[in-house]
């Protein structure tokens, strides 16, 4: 009975986790296939033919050395100055009586519930109007701008939690409001910071919208349109197209991997106290 | 208090910082700004830009040698840009109304052109047409807007049909119909033979479905009702397009019922592994076949319905026009002129893959029997249409796949989808 639960535990979740993989490994599979292979057999076919020209082409073609390199510059800096500018905010909301602290907050996250879709003429004018238009300068601005809001919220409430004695004891200690926030506050809230940084990265790294609102240069674009740049006007090559994707994806998994530690002990963290 | 010091002074050092740091970046910033911008700010010599949605790789390379070509004869420079197909279709009016534009654009000729022109964005290109008196009436036609001046240089079209394999055709037995009787036989022997006969890919490409539309409209109806009806001077509701569907419908028996599941690339797929018989697309739809199916391909004109009706074609024509706030008209016309030119044309036709047709009347089209008979069948066409939103707006287009994609399921409630139609289409005319 025992074992005959263990078995169908391992079947039902082998077949779970297959599930989850099958689009990954569909999208790797038709990175290797080549182009008259898709076109006879459709998409979905089995491979009959092995090819890594495909990533080459994605590479070159494609030009996504240029992409990556400008997406890193969009999300380092971005990711840097939102989570800065964010725990700073989320210090001064959460351990000060500042008038209004309440509002602040609410009018931020209430900013973060607006649909995008409903900003993207304001911001390409803006950036027009700014001279900021077409670079990766205003791309940084509105990555930034929006992203401020929930950032705060989350370690406004992270910090909130943090005990107060600890600010108490670094104060009669002398140390200045912001000394307290870099050699306290900032070490202490490092696991949420490091969660936060992940997930920034992946959402900046991937976004799409705001790229095509405020760039129109495609040496200054990042990978996502990139990507979508490797599709023709009527016919795209999806073997050259899933080999992109694979290059696109391999950044964010690298940050992924190297931030999970801290990313399921931020998610854990006020669970037990 | 002395202990506490060296705190306090370490602190005002990191404001310091911080601050040396705020004035770095934003001079960073503005610098940055103002070096990006330049090469758009043309200041009357500079560069002319040229946005391209020709973003399929053959494409893309064959315009990079094109400008490639013009930047070695010395007469201007310019500089490409290429965007993915689908992003400049939807940034296209931010790019024109911005108030530092590319100069030139990649776009269709007819009505969109038209419509852009109508609000002053386009630089008249008047000049450059002088230089074109061989092309033929019906381009100038297509390049002029309301006004009587020229805002579009055409560079190719392409033409639809009904595409099959040749050795398919011969395996069955079966010839090329002229008439539209003939074409229903054709489909009845295909089916007996277990075939379905008319291949369609609606899946995420539904606007296949207006080439049938388009097609009957102006076999039954004649182009210029056609043109009238897509401009909002006629109604969808009228009886005369209630003919083009109830003429439509005696073919539905004979549409492949996978066709509504996938995309028009697939449906390609299907009919190069012979599961269907033919398939009515345009030229385009040879990028999605392998190399090796390519000489076994051919191709017969839309049946003729009602022998009265002068014949038409659909040639959907691609080209450039300019931006009226251009920094550079002088380079931007040169560019134009070059790019009309034989030489140019030429050039891209051969580098890039597509089944194109070069708009110059004196460049040669490739080499291929299937090209001579598409060019051929343009030239013997009295009219020509280009496509149901290159005729109309991108705007009307999905009301004509609504209406359309539920043709095809419920074919017996045609006045109700026509007068669903003709309120939608109300709308769109109307904001």
């Amino acid at each position: 009975m025992n074992k005959l639960r263990t078995g169908a535990f391992h079947t039902g979740m082998i077949l779970l986790s297959l599930l989850w993989l099958g689009p990954v490994i569909w999208v790797v599979v038709m990175s290797t296939r080549s182009f008259d292979d898709i076109a006879a057999h459709g998409v979905g076919s089995l491979p009959r033919s092995f090819t890594l020209d495909t990533y080459r082409q994605a590479w070159t073609d494609g030009g996504e050395l240029r992409a990556l390199i400008n997406s890193m510059l969009v999300t380092v800096p971005s990711v840097a100055l939102s989570l800065g500018l964010a725990a700073m905010a989320a210090f001064a909301l959460s351990r000060f009586r500042i008038p209004g602290r309440r509002t602040i907050l609410l009018l931020m996250l209430a900013g973060n519930l607006l649909p995008p879709q409903i900003l993207l003429i304001p911001v390409a004018k803006f950036s027009e109007l700014t001279g900021l238009y077409d670079t990766l300068w205003a791309l940084i601005a509105v990555q930034v701008g929006f992203g401020l809001g929930f950032y705060t919220f989350v370690l406004h409430g992270f910090m909130r939690d943090l005990p107060g004695e600890i600010q108490e004891a670094a104060t009669i200690d002398g140390a200045g409001t912001a000394q307290i926030f870099t050699r306290v506050m900032l070490p202490l809230t490092r696991p949420a910071l490091a969660a936060l940084g992940a997930l920034s990265f992946t959402w900046i790294f991937n976004d799409l919208l705001w790229a095509i609102t405020v760039l129109r240069t495609d040496d200054n674009m990042p990978v996502t349109p990139a990507l979508l740049g490797l599709q023709g006007q009527f016919v795209s090559s999806w073997n050259v197209i899933a080999a992109g994707t694979v290059i696109a994806a391999v950044p964010t998994v690298a940050v992924f991997l190297r931030f999970q530690r801290h990313f399921v002990s931020g998610l854990a963290l006020g669970a037990v106290k | 208090m002395s202990d506490f010091d060296p705190g306090r002074r370490r602190f005002l050092g990191h404001l310091g910082l911080a601050g040396l740091g705020a004035l770095g970046a934003s001079s960073f910033l503005s610098a940055c700004a103002s070096s990006a911008s330049g090469p758009t700010a043309g200041n009357g010599s500079g560069a002319v830009t040229i946005q391209s949605n020709l973003s399929s790789p053959q494409a893309k390379a064959a315009m990079e040698k094109l400008i490639a070509n013009f930047n070695a004869q010395g007469k201007g420079t310019a500089s490409l840009n290429t965007i993915a197909s689908e992003t400049f279709r939807t940034q296209l009016p931010t790019y024109l109304t911005s108030a530092n534009p590319p100069d030139l654009y990649t776009w269709y000729a007819g009505s969109v052109a038209n419509d852009y022109a109508s609000r002053n964005l386009l630089l008249d290109v008047s000049d450059v047409w002088k230089s074109l008196g061989d092309y033929p009436q019906s381009l100038r036609t297509l390049s002029t807007d309301a006004s009587g001046k020229q805002v579009f240089v055409p560079m190719n079209n392409y033409w639809w049909g009904f595409f099959y394999r040749k050795s398919n055709f011969a395996r069955w037995g079966v010839r090329e119909p002229k008439t539209w009787t003939e074409f229903l036989a054709l489909c009845e022997t295909l089916k007996s033979k277990g075939v379905p006969p008319i291949g369609i890919g609606l899946g995420d490409t539904p606007w296949v479905a207006s080439a049938w539309f388009d097609y009957l409209n102006i076999r039954i109806n004649g182009a210029p009702f056609h043109r009238e009806l897509l401009a909002g001077k006629q109604r969808f509701d009228d009886p005369k397009v209630k003919a083009v569907l109830t003429r439509w419908r005696e073919a539905l028996p004979y549409f492949d019922p996978k066709g509504k599941a996938y995309p028009f690339q697939e449906a390609t797929t299907a009919l190069l592994a012979g599961k269907t018989g033919m398939f009515l697309i345009g030229t385009f739809f040879a990028d999605a076949a392998p190399k090796d199916a390519l000489g076994d391909l051919d191709f017969f004109q839309f049946p003729i319905v009602d022998p009265a009706v002068p014949v038409a074609e659909e040639a959907p024509t691609d080209g450039f026009f300019a931006s009226a706030k251009t920094a550079n008209p002088t380079g931007t016309r040169a560019l134009l002129t070059y790019l009309a030119g034989v030489e140019a044309q030429e050039a891209y036709v051969k580098a890039s893959s597509g089944i194109v047709l070069p708009a110059n009347p004196g460049a040669k089209a490739a080499d291929s029997p299937l090209v001579t008979k598409g060019k051929a069948m343009l030239d013997g066409a009295k009219e020509l249409t280009q496509f149901f939103n290159r005729d109309s707006s991108d705007a009307l287009q999905p009301t004509a796949d609504t209406a359309l994609t539920k043709f095809m399921d419920k074919p017996d409630q045609i006045d109700a989808i026509l007068r669903e139609w003709q309120s939608s289409a109300e709308k769109v005319f109307k904001g």
